[in-house]
């Protein structure tokens, strides 16, 4: 009977209980959206994190990482990458020779970043072969191949089966040049990309600044279901005596700046929603508070009947759940279709004008915001919210509870 | 020889209620003795302001006295606490209010089972119960209409329906017939009176309405908060 009757109450007030569920169905709906986009926001930065980095965990020599000095080598690249290549946990290595130098034609000069990687392996991950617009990346090269980025080959203006010469400093410090002929032009639409990356073989970077057997970095991918810090750890022990004079950083260590602005970010995000919950919360609590002050003759006639206060509270309670769980379907309701249509549709933020932006360091290209579902956090958010709504009837149900039949009755009389 | 005749259904011994308005103090009840015999058709009559009201509310439980004893059915209900005066009241009273009488959002019948409800009956018993007291007091095409959709008098059958439903010793009923005309105060006194006699139960109702006053069969008499006619008080 007590459900029947709250039930019923929530509709006395028609439009006011549907003014309410809805303010709590647009807060919850668009919290677990804003989750949604957040999530995949993030997801995104970290992946463009990890890609930046070169794999889930970089191994280098000792101290490259901070100076990006073309002096700090491994010099017996394949014990590392065999070694690396053992430990659990590894399911690929990347072997590298990273170039920080210039290119030149008889146009321009402009600065590279120089990557010699194993084609095969290093595209089968970054997929870098669909981003090719000419020629292809390093398949059957040539001696001294060159994939440029289609900003640098404009710069350059260096076409398909040009010549480039690069100029770079070698591991002893002696400036060096080499002729590279251009097999490939790609664009990946990251700007800073296009306009700074060139790749070749491994052998021809090798070959280019005088580090035949050696290389800068190991990149690291990892089997599915292994974090990157015990996977590390491991490495550290497989690599032995050599440890001391490698460094073994895994993705967070080596991009800390991209993981705090995410971890900071997440906190905002909570504070935001603590926030918007904290005005909603007073709203409700002041809707049933004058639900109470209306009803107040109502609830002294239950309490004269033989209703318990507890049970009148309880009442109060009721009404709040119905109204909580009204709310909150409708509310999941809205969340979960903005949720399919970002994920389907992706929201252009191009269409405001942004491009491309950087965070901590890292270019992150793909303006399309699409929205990820975190079940445990979905949940999470649900609970508190369910909560948090019923919290807010706390103290309009204890008002009712200690109402006195006597003095209720009274009240409009 | 029932237990309590002799000694009265509803005893009430010296009592005195003060409400504390700030520093005011208003005292609504100044020393009242009454003694209320099983099955009695008692009207409390006095004018607005005398305590009748307050009297009813301390009888009925839904208030304490602020010095004496209230005994209903031999047992001293003046110190129950908020639940235990509850769940007495469930068991052993009957209410019938001036105004407002009804749950808003309930129909005839609802309002009507309601009390047989908090006191955990059976759909079968409440409908057993209810319906032919409905068709009793003319209500019986009635039962799905919401207060709203009753006038005043029928709204006041189904609070009588309501207080009789769980067949309590007592039946108090504060001002019943004030916001009625006088054809449907002459229904619901008939109506009351009938009950009376037909089941035994004790009608406690106030007043200052001497038509419905003339209907009761013993009268006492309120003002400024004490009996103003003891030797009607059947001590």
């Amino acid at each position: 009977m007590l459900w029947r009757i709250a039930w019923r109450n929530l509709w006395r007030h028609r439009t006011r209980t549907l003014i309410l569920s809805s303010v709590i169905a647009m807060t919850y709906g668009m919290t677990l959206f804003g989750m949604g986009v957040g999530d995949d926001s993030h997801q995104r930065m970290l992946r463009e994190a990890v890609l930046m980095a070169g794999g889930d965990v970089l191994v280098h020599g000792d101290g490259y990482w901070a100076t990006r000095g073309s002096d700090v080598v491994m010099e017996s690249g394949s014990e590392v990458v065999r070694a690396v290549a053992g430990v659990e946990g590894v399911g690929r290595e990347l072997p590298r020779v990273l170039i920080n130098g210039l290119l030149s034609t008889s146009a321009a000069t402009r600065p590279v970043f120089l990557q010699g990687v194993d084609p095969g392996a290093e595209d089968a991950w970054r997929n870098l072969s669909e981003d090719v617009t000419a020629g292809t990346f390093l398949r059957d090269p040539p001696r001294d191949p060159l994939v440029l980025g289609s900003r640098l080959a404009g710069r350059l203006e260096v076409e398909l089966g040009g010549r480039v010469v690069l100029t770079a400093s070698d591991p002893a410090g002696e400036v060096t040049r080499a002729l590279f002929h251009v097999t490939g032009i790609l664009e990946t639409g990251n700007r800073e990309m296009d306009e700074l990356l060139a790749f070749t073989t491994v052998s021809g970077a090798q070959r280019a600044v005088a580090m035949e057997g050696a290389l800068t970095q190991v990149g690291v991918l990892l089997t599915d279901g292994n974090g990157p810090e015990p996977v590390a750890d491991r490495i550290r022990v497989a690599l032995g005596a050599r440890n001391g004079d490698l460094e073994v950083l895994t993705w967070r260590e080596a991009v800390p700046e991209m993981v705090g602005f995410v971890e900071l970010d997440d906190a905002f995000g909570y504070i935001y929603i603590v926030v918007i919950f904290v005005v909603v919360l007073f709203a409700i609590t002041n809707t049933f508070l004058m639900a109470v002050m209306e009803r107040v003759r109502e609830f002294g006639l239950l309490a004269a009947l033989g209703l318990r206060g507890d049970r009148i509270g309880g009442l109060i309670l009721r009404e709040t759940l119905l109204l909580t769980a009204l709310a909150m379907g409708a509310g999941f309701v809205i969340g979960y279709s903005c949720h399919l249509a970002a994920d389907h549709w992706g929201i252009n933020l191009a269409m405001w004008g942004l491009d491309e932006v950087e965070i901590s360091g890292v270019d992150v290209a793909d303006m399309v915001i699409r929205s990820t579902i975190n079940p445990a956090k979905w949940f999470a958010a649900s609970v508190l919210v369910a909560l948090a709504s019923l919290g807010s009837a706390l103290y309009p149900a204890w008002r009712a509870m200690r109402l006195a039949p006597a003095e209720a009755m009274r009240f409009f009389e | 020889m029932s237990s309590t005749e002799g000694m009265g259904l509803i005893r009430v011994s010296e009592v005195t209620k003060v409400y504390r308005q700030g520093a005011l103090e208003v005292h609504a009840l100044r020393g009242v003795n009454l003694t209320v015999a099983d099955g009695e058709f008692t009207a409390l009559a006095g004018p607005s302001g005398s305590g009748k009201t307050t009297l009813l509310n301390l009888i009925g439980v839904l208030d304490a006295p602020t010095t004496g004893t209230v005994q209903l059915n031999g047992q001293d209900v003046s110190g129950l606490n908020k639940g235990e005066a509850a769940e007495y009241r469930l068991d052993n009273v009957g209410f019938i209010f001036q105004a407002y009488n009804l749950v808003p959002v309930l129909t005839a019948y609802e309002n009507a089972e309601f009390t047989l409800l908090l006191r955990g009956a059976g759909p079968k018993e409440r409908r057993e119960v209810v319906r032919p007291l409905l068709q009793r007091v003319g209500l019986g095409d009635m039962m799905d209409r919401k207060p709203h959709e009753l006038s005043g008098g029928q709204q006041q059958r189904v609070a009588i329906v309501r207080a009789l439903a769980t067949h309590p010793r007592i039946v108090l009923a504060d001002e019943p017939t004030a916001n009625l005309d006088s054809a449907n105060s002459d229904g619901l006194m008939d109506l009351m009176a009938e009950l009376n006699e037909e089941l035994g139960t004790t009608f406690l109702f106030s007043s200052h309405d001497p038509v419905v006053l003339e209907r009761a069969r013993r009268l006492v008499i309120l003002r400024d908060g004490k009996v103003a006619n003891p030797d009607a008080d059947g001590d």
